[in-house]
């Protein structure tokens, strides 16, 4: 029954019609004092998808791509879910395509800076990269051409490149295409550029052949400066106790212009603002790696993700270990005064990331528990 | 035939043996109508009620908590233009600045002005409640049958529920007595055409309790519900939330002032 619209206090207007008109104005409002109300520090903590996904990236608008199968039987989809909005979701198909029932296939994805894009990679899929158009929901093609399904996908901040590493030993390579999106290129099967065996490394073992400890063993995390003229990929080497390096090449011909070699593997890099140095995470500690001079410095905390803040000197971090704590811990490093603080009990987390304006800090679990870091100023 | 009210009114009674056939499922049918019509009258009430509590609890909110998160946003709007403006080649910040200052008018528009009388809670007394089921039994719009009737059953219906949830009483009283005086209220005849009648106002009057059903259902889904739910259950262990709220949301003001003055101080 329509029956009458009038001005209530406060200009909200209430449609005496049913619950569609009522608080349509303060919706909000309504859910911002709701996630206020849930908020014990400057972390706020929401479930944002049922069961474990096998991959999951966040996108710096709140949006988390999850690779999960919430009900048994059911085939693994992509989705996409919306920390902002517990009912958002969106699955992800591709045509043509229709997803086999087996779990836990390799999978890699990305967002766009602007989260208008996702690309990704799964084994469930023809081995190509796919990219989606989230604004315009709709699946805009796939490219590349794989014999091993890429580790890592990385968008230039302008969106006009993606680059995608694969492991593999001598076969693997970190490859750059034009997306075909923001006046690029048209997508072609065939990169732009490729980096592929590093002739600077020097062999950590002599006596092995390749495939044995000390080998290069593939390209590995990926990220582009803020600028989008270099970018920085982990060269991994195969074995226990060896040590990754990290490239970093200008962008798009990927030519080598600096090589570092890190203390243990790599799990994590991140360009700090202005684009002068990276923040690395290797064997759980955190290190600042600066260009002019190339020079690592450690960090007085420990991490195995970091992401740097989008213009200030500040690094969202997680570390799965801590002294006197059963639990991980989510926190906020001021490189500045190398301090640590805002920190959040957390546990699993895979996926951290800042939100474009750099207001808020995103970070997701392998079983779907979200974190929100929104402090009032930075 | 005439008739466009809906107390019809069961016949069985003073129909006996000698009743012809339609006579006789016309008083069944009028039996089933007013079972329907108390039904939809108790639905429709409890409706009303969800709507009326929520849309004053949205008032008191947005007077306590909304207005001071228009203000935090307004202060946020003016501490971005203010990096904006002492960073004038930083194309970011300019356009950090222009998100603030949309989103500062957003909220402000949904918030709205702060009145100088706090909102009061809603809290219909049991004669109000009698009242407002003896409307929705008589006018309510879904057991009128012709068009012309149900409109003016609507305009009714839509002052029904603004004095209920004004608590006018009153008014509600005005409503019913004004309905039941007038011409349309007049009884017609003709076993038939009433027999036609009041089947149809049957199946509007169960469509609307399927309506109303799923209105109610989403209703208690909303957001507005579950904040109202935990203040409620809150209140019943002593506890103000909508005050704590509005405390937090003061300490941020603070803040932002703060936050303000430093920028300001800076340029």
């Amino acid at each position: 029954m329509e029956t009458i619209e009038k001005p209530a206090a406060g200009g909200i207007v209430v449609r005496k019609n049913g619950a569609q008109g009522l608080a349509v104005r303060s919706a909000a409002l309504i859910r911002r004092g709701i996630e206020d109300l849930s908020r014990e520090s400057n972390w706020t903590r929401k479930p944002a998808f049922v069961g474990k996904a096998s991959k999951v990236a966040l996108s710096s608008h709140g949006n988390v791509c999850a690779i999960s199968a919430e009900t048994r039987g059911t085939a693994p989809r992509v989705t996409i879910y919306d920390l902002h909005n517990s009912f958002g979701q969106m699955a992800l198909a591709v045509p043509g395509e229709t997803p086999a029932l087996a779990k836990h296939l390799p999978a890699s994805f990305a967002w766009s800076r602007t989260g208008s894009y996702l690309a990704g990679a799964w084994a469930a899929w023809q081995p190509a990269i796919h990219v989606f158009d989230l604004d315009g929901k709709e699946f805009t093609g796939a490219f590349g051409k794989f014999q091993k399904l890429p580790s890592h996908v990385a968008w230039s901040p302008d969106s006009v490149y993606i680059a995608a590493a694969t492991i593999g030993g001598k076969s693997a390579s970190l490859r750059l295409w034009a997306s075909g999106l923001r006046g690029a290129p048209p997508m072609e099967d065939a990169p732009l550029a490729q980096a592929g065996l590093p002739d600077w490394l020097e062999r950590q073992t002599y006596e092995a052949e390749f495939g044995e400890e000390g080998a290069f063993h593939g390209y590995g995390n990926t990220v582009f400066s803020p600028d989008g003229k270099r970018i920085a990929s982990v060269v991994e080497i195969q074995g226990e106790w060896a040590d990754d390096a990290i490239l970093i090449a200008e962008v798009p011909w990927l030519r080598r212009v600096q090589s570092f070699q890190a203390q243990g593997h790599v799990s994590d890099l991140t360009w700090l603002a202005g684009g002068d140095a990276l923040v690395y995470c290797a064997a759980s500690r955190a290190y600042r790696l600066d260009f002019e001079p190339l020079e690592s410095q450690q960090l007085p905390f420990d991490a195995e993700f970091c992401v740097a803040h989008p213009t200030l000197p500040l690094l969202a971090c997680y570390t799965s270990w801590q002294q006197d704590s059963a639990k991980g811990h989510l926190f906020i490093a001021d490189l500045r005064t190398n301090t640590r603080y805002d920190e959040c009990e957390a546990d699993g987390v895979v996926e951290i990331r800042w939100s474009e304006d750099g207001a808020k800090t995103y970070a997701v679990s392998k079983d779907g528990m979200a974190y929100i870091y929104e402090p009032d100023f930075l | 035939m005439t008739q466009k009210s809906t107390d019809l009114k069961p016949l069985s009674a003073s129909l006996g043996a000698i009743a012809k056939p339609e006579e006789r499922e016309l008083a069944l049918k009028l039996e089933e109508h007013a079972a329907i019509q108390a039904e939809l009258a108790e639905r429709e009430l409890k409706a009303e009620d969800l709507r009326a509590e929520l849309g004053a609890f949205e008032k008191q909110y947005l007077h306590h908590v909304g207005t001071l998160y228009a203000e935090l946003d307004e202060l946020k709007a003016q501490i971005a233009t203010r990096r904006a403006e002492a960073n004038p080649r930083d194309q970011k910040a300019k356009s950090f600045a222009c998100d603030a200052r949309t989103r500062a008018e957003e909220t402000k528009a949904s918030a709205g002005e702060k009145s100088d009388v706090a909102p009061r809670s809603f809290e219909a007394t049991p004669e109000m409640k009698r009242l407002y089921r003896e409307v929705a039994k008589r006018i309510h719009p879904d057991l009128a049958s012709e068009a012309a009737d149900r409109s003016r059953r609507e305009v009714l219906m839509a002052e029904a529920n603004g004095a209920y949830e004004s608590g006018d009483e009153t008014r509600l009283t005005k409503i019913l007595t004004g309905y039941e005086h007038s011409p349309e209220a007049v009884k017609g005849d003709g076993a038939g055409a009433d027999l036609v009648r009041v089947i149809r106002r049957i199946s509007q009057a169960q469509a609307r309790v399927v309506e109303l059903d799923a209105e109610t259902a989403k209703l208690l889904q909303s957001d507005l519900y579950k904040l109202k739910a935990h203040l409620d259950e809150a209140k019943a262990l002593g506890r103000d939330v909508l005050s704590e709220m509005a405390a937090k949301v003061a300490e941020q003001i603070a803040r932002a002032k703060s936050q303000l003055d430093k920028v300001t101080a800076m340029r």
